[in-house]
């Protein structure tokens, strides 16, 4: 069973073959963050326009890598995310199964972060408590097997990743913000500014507006700090923040394992701390797996295909569609 | 055989035509719902025809202008289709499906293919007769556009920009004729004379859509 998987939730463009619910065939993901550098973050109108451009060579691609004429089903993200871009891969998609004549089954994209783990872990145990942070997800989930969630925790204000663009454009590092902290920290002092850690030892949920003040009013005051010692104190935080939750969370629900997920799960200090807080197994993806991609989005539509059917060609895109809650689940 | 997908204005709309012309078809108003409409209209088309999708040669899509978001819909599906099937893409702009039509309701005279643009805007392209080409087509205030086809008298205007600002074309002694939006049948039909002269369709990843204005560059924290 070759799904084909197709992502265009944000601004990268994406498509993949996954065999058998797992075994990556192929993954092509063509991003556009040059288009919207200039920016500082991401121009709805802009990604709408290049994933039209982009879509069917990012198919194509990724097809003939995969060496098939046609895959057994298509799978395609139809939220959360930006509708102008949703609505391409997902038109797209359903063309792409109509002419085939193929199942189609719409993903979500949180539960699609869910499938990276599945796809680079053979051995992954449940239950298990995922942090998935990016520059749009801020969620901590706890996913007592495949399909079967739990929403812990969520920020109530700015997502992770976007504290870091903010952070970045504030300190004149440019976009994207998370790459860029984590470069300069390298040579920062991180004890040299203390910053807010929100809500620390309150329940699971994150603000981050707050520390993105701090760093303000911090560099305010003093003019003269080192960059590199702001940024290194504010990554120092979050991942602060993160991690606390995170082993919090792993405790509480007895989980066999920690998964990150999420642009932010390319932070090097979360993921050279993570195991050292958290008492489990920590799986950390590659790079290719934690930003977005089509792999997973097949693996989750291999899974919703299996478990659910297929979906119907009057799928909508739902620009804000979370997470279905297994009801024995519920807090 | 030629499928066609009309989705760049308030109409989601699907035609077949073979050799001999339109074939089937069906339109619904899409307010907001452009993506969940499209791919069912195509199957209910298809079906209604009796043509499988597999018979299908070459899809024809509007490209715009019009509205954005659904336009990227319909292009999207286009390509999908097309780049399943194996075949090309016939690209139509809104305002010659427009024209076309105004000229199939039997008008001789000058035409102007009026599309809302929203935030005060139109965009128009000018035919001179049945048989002439376009003049590019081109981004107004409605004011605008009043004023430099005062200069043609007899002009008839058509499309959702003309509608909208009736009054004010009314008022500049220009004339509103009842057309308003594309039409698939005049989608196909255009595509299909086309073909049958010659023209070669585009692959699917060569079709773009005309957008007639820059993209508003605002930042958007999505929050997921
Ligand atoms: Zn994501």
């Amino acid at each position: 069973m070759n799904v084909l998987g197709i992502e265009t939730s944000c601004d990268e463009t994406a498509a993949a073959v996954v065999s058998e619910g797992r075994l990556v065939r192929s993954s092509v993901v063509s991003s556009q963050v040059d288009l919207h550098a200039r920016y500082g973050g991401v121009v709805p109108e802009i990604a709408g326009r290049a994933h039209v451009e982009l879509l069917v060579p990012v198919v194509e691609e990724a097809m003939a890598r995969a060496g098939l004429e046609r895959p057994d089903a298509v799978a395609a993200t139809y939220g959360p995310g930006l509708v102008g871009s949703l609505l391409v891969g997902l038109s797209a998609a359903k063309g792409l199964a109509m002419s085939w004549d193929v199942p189609f089954v719409g993903v979500n994209h949180l539960e699609g972060h869910l499938f990276a783990p599945v796809i680079e872990e053979p051995g992954l145990e449940w239950p298990l408590v995922v942090l998935l942070v990016s520059g749009g997800h801020t969620l901590l989930v706890e996913a007592a097997a495949p399909g079967r969630y739990r929403l812990l925790g969520q920020t109530i204000d700015d997502a992770a990743g976007e504290a870091f663009d903010k952070v970045a454009r504030f300190l004149g590092l440019g976009y994207p913000g998370g790459p860029a902290i984590d470069r300069v920290s390298k040579d920062g002092d991180r004890g040299a500014f203390t910053f807010p850690r929100a809500m620390l030892d309150e329940g699971y949920d994150f603000s981050f507006s707050g520390i993105k003040t701090a760093v303000v009013r911090t560099v305010e005051r003093e003019p003269s700090a080192a960059t590199a010692d702001v940024a290194a104190a504010f990554q120092d935080a979050v991942v602060d923040v993160l991690l606390t939750k995170s082993a919090r969370a792993v405790r509480a629900v007895g989980a066999k394992g920690l998964c990150l997920g999420g642009g932010v799960a390319a932070n090097s200090l979360l993921r050279r701390r993570a195991p050292e807080v958290v008492a489990v197994p920590t799986y950390l993806p590659s790079l290719a797996m934690c930003t977005d991609n089509a792999a997973m989005v097949a693996a989750a539509g291999s899974f919703r295909l299996a478990k659910d059917g297929p979906s119907p060609l009057s799928l909508a895109a739902d620009p804000n569609l979370f997470l279905e809650f297994e009801p024995e689940l519920e807090p | 055989m030629l499928l066609g997908i009309e989705t760049a204005a308030g109409l989601v709309g699907v035609a077949l035509a073979d050799a001999e012309g339109p074939l089937a078809g069906t339109w619904l108003r899409g307010d907001r719902r452009h993506a969940e409409t499209l791919a069912p209209a195509i199957d209910h088309v298809l079906a209604q025809a009796g043509v499988p999708l597999a018979a299908v040669e070459a899809i024809a899509v509007d490209v715009g202008p019009g509205l954005f978001t659904g336009l990227r819909v319909g292009v999207a599906t286009a390509q999908g289709l097309a780049e399943g099937l194996g075949v090309g893409v016939v690209e139509v702009t809104s305002l010659e499906v427009l024209a076309r039509e105004a000229y199939d309701s039997g008008w001789q005279g000058p035409v102007a293919a009026v599309v809302d643009a929203r935030r005060g805007e139109v965009f128009a392209a000018r035919y001179g007769g049945p048989r002439t080409p376009a003049g590019p087509p081109s981004r107004h205030g409605p004011a605008e556009l009043a004023e430099k086809l005062a200069g043609t008298p007899g002009t008839l205007l058509v499309g959702t920009g003309a509608h909208r600002y009736a009054e004010l074309f009314a008022g500049a002694g220009l004339r509103v004729g009842a057309v308003r939006e594309p039409s698939p049948r005049a989608l196909v039909s255009i595509a299909a004379r086309r073909l049958a002269a010659g023209e070669a369709p585009v692959p699917p990843a060569a079709v773009r859509p005309v957008y007639l204005r820059e993209a508003d560059a605002r930042i958007n924290w999505v929050q997921r």
